[in-house]
């Protein structure tokens, strides 16, 4: 969690910050399973909510994806700093 | 005995792969130990028994999400990007945040520690299924909603305006 942390608030590459979404979205499934496997052993809600997580960060990444390419297609870079259509 | 080592590599595998998709100047080599960590959790998944959620994380995430990425990462790069650096100027900034997060969540978790029970998981497909058609059907219903929208909005956004 915090090296997705760590690389979504530095990476200059949109991708780059995209994938550390996607690995803080790990964590917290490790996280919910773990939970579920040492605390709550007879249960399987954990997962199932895990399931669901995962279902949502699938849906999360297909829509960042296709507006990062709709960028790239605009402005012709993909780093942060070039993103200016809205500087003043 | 051989749960910790196989956990204790995982685990390795998995913070080391995050290390490399952080870090590296290399996109391409990035998006390629992004699938490599998110193949680790899926082993970490299947440690702790639930083999339903191992085999959607493959299926889904490895074979899905970094997939994807991996052609986002190709069809919009350059060569002279694979040298530049890709650490903005607020990585101390981040350093702080982020370790600050780390140690506050570790602060909060550990108070679980010594709850453990050391019972052996039981196959999870079918009681997975039975609580996605009774008690969580509304949810399962939203998300294939959810997923219908997603899947239209990157159509929508890939149009050629012609």
């Amino acid at each position: 969690m915090g090296i997705g942390l760590f690389g979504v608030l530095t990476r200059r590459n949109i991708i780059g910050i995209l994938m550390s979404i996607e690995l803080m979205f790990n964590a917290v499934n490790i996280n919910l399973v773990a939970f579920n496997r040492y605390l709550y052993p007879d249960q399987v809600i954990g997962q199932t909510v895990a399931l669901f997580l995962i279902t949502l960060a699938a849906a999360e990444a297909v829509v960042g994806l296709a507006l990062v390419l709709a960028i790239y297609k605009n402005l012709n870079t993909v780093y942060t700093e070039n993103f200016d259509l809205l500087k003043g | 005995m051989l749960e910790c080592i196989v956990f204790y590599g995982l685990a390795a595998a998995v913070l080391g792969s995050a290390l490399g998709v952080v870090i590296l100047r290399n996109v391409l080599h990035s998006a390629l130990f992004l699938g490599l960590a998110l193949a680790c959790t899926g082993g970490i998944f299947a440690l702790c028994g639930s083999d339903f959620l191992f085999v959607s994380q493959i299926l889904v995430y490895v074979g899905g999400i970094a997939l994807l990425i991996l052609f986002v990462v190709l069809l919009s790069g350059r060569s002279k990007d694979l040298q530049s650096r890709q650490i903005n100027d607020q990585w101390l900034a981040a350093l702080v945040v982020a370790g600050t997060t780390v140690a506050l969540l570790y602060r909060s978790l550990s108070v679980f520690s010594n709850a453990f029970a050391r019972t052996e998981p039981a196959a999870a497909t079918l009681p997975i299924g039975r609580l996605l058609l009774t008690d969580y059907l509304v949810p399962f219903e939203l998300v294939s909603l959810l997923l219908l929208a997603a899947l239209m909005g990157a159509v929508w956004f890939t149009r050629s305006k012609t």
